[in-house]
């Protein structure tokens, strides 16, 4: 390959010079500087408006989901405390005549606020479960 | 492989500031190293100044963006060159698309107002910068590079992300077609280059 760095003649040599002088480096417009500083503040701006409405999105989707498992674990607690109830009035009447029966006819009284007592302790320790469930996903 | 010792080694204090944090600092740096090298490397790919200045501004702005991200893989002048290339095709590909839209007349006038404006006028200098960018587009994008870097292969290389040995053939090529077509021309008689020499 030629040395195309060494003119070869004298077209060579004059064509460089005018070469040199027909594409001067551009030089940088003075007021480049301050449209670059402007452009900076600008994009650093956008980039916090689009952090913070990032993160107002996220919160909201945070709170409809908590909702969403506060409305399921009251669910949860109701059906609980029914079913409970229903399969202890369901013992009662298989066994009240027996208890009568057997034990006299307080037994039934006494045993009924046992049930309740019951009832009321599985009732609370339902909804103080749930409560340290939905507490545990709420957001630092 | 020199050229990237050499480039490491002149960006040394720059990556040193990035390391310890100081990205405001470590992008001044940045700033006075090669804001004129980014806006000339941006004139030779988009040959209009105002589009070349917006481009220069867009793609500084993605090197301050994208700073605390350089992992200082590639040396930082190749990273920055890369940037300041690709918001150039970018670019390039936006004023194609632009263009399709317009009408001839139009882009008359843009190639009018794209005329470098530090540039002489007279004629032999038209006549040069005519033959130039009649070039194709990878020699005149080279030549105009070379000059604008006061002669240096290497640096136009890492502007171009290229070998030096295709930037010295591109430089070979483009002279040979600009002494053909002075010799077409019948401009071919030195004494016609010398005498606007200064």
């Amino acid at each position: 390959m030629k040395d195309f760095e060494r003119p070869q003649d004298d077209l060579d040599r004059a064509l460089d010079a005018q070469l040199a002088r027909t594409l001067a480096p551009p030089r940088v417009p003075p007021r480049f500087r301050a449209h670059l500083q402007a452009a900076l503040a600008r994009s650093a701006e956008s980039s916090l408006s689009d952090a913070r409405s990032r993160f107002e999105r996220e919160q909201q989707a945070t709170l409809i989901a908590l909702e969403r498992n506060y409305v399921r674990l009251r669910r949860r607690t109701l059906g609980t405390m029914i079913g409970g109830a229903f399969a202890a009035g369901a013992a009662a009447a298989v066994a009240l005549p027996w208890v009568t029966a057997n034990l006299g006819p307080i037994a039934p009284l006494a045993i009924a606020s046992v049930g309740t007592l019951v009832g009321i302790w599985i009732g609370a320790s339902a909804w103080l479960s749930s409560r340290a469930e939905y507490d545990s996903q709420l957001p630092p | 492989m020199q050229t990237a010792v050499d480039a490491a080694s002149r960006d040394g204090d720059i990556a040193e500031l990035l390391r310890a944090g100081e990205r405001d600092r470590a992008f001044d740096a940045l700033l006075a190293r090669y804001e004129q090298k980014i806006y000339r490397l941006c004139c030779a790919m988009l040959r209009d100044r105002a589009h070349a200045e917006d481009t220069a501004q867009e793609s500084l702005v993605r090197i301050w963006k994208a700073l605390d991200g350089y992992d200082g893989r590639a040396s930082l002048s190749s990273w920055v060159y890369a940037i300041t290339r690709n918001r150039c095709l970018t670019a390039l590909e936006r004023r194609r698309f632009m263009d399709s839209l317009d009408d001839g007349d139009v882009e008359t006038e843009i190639a009018v107002l794209a005329r470098p404006d530090q540039a002489p006028s007279d004629d032999r200098s038209e006549q040069l910068r005519e033959l130039v960018d009649l070039l194709p587009e990878r020699l005149r994008r080279t030549l105009v590079l070379y000059y604008f870097e006061e002669r240096s292969t290497r640096e136009v290389a890492q502007m171009l992300g290229c070998p030096e040995g295709t930037v010295k053939t591109h430089l070979f090529r483009a002279r040979a077609a600009l002494t053909e077509q002075l010799r077409r021309r019948g401009l071919d008689d030195p004494v016609l280059w010398l005498e606007t020499t200064p």
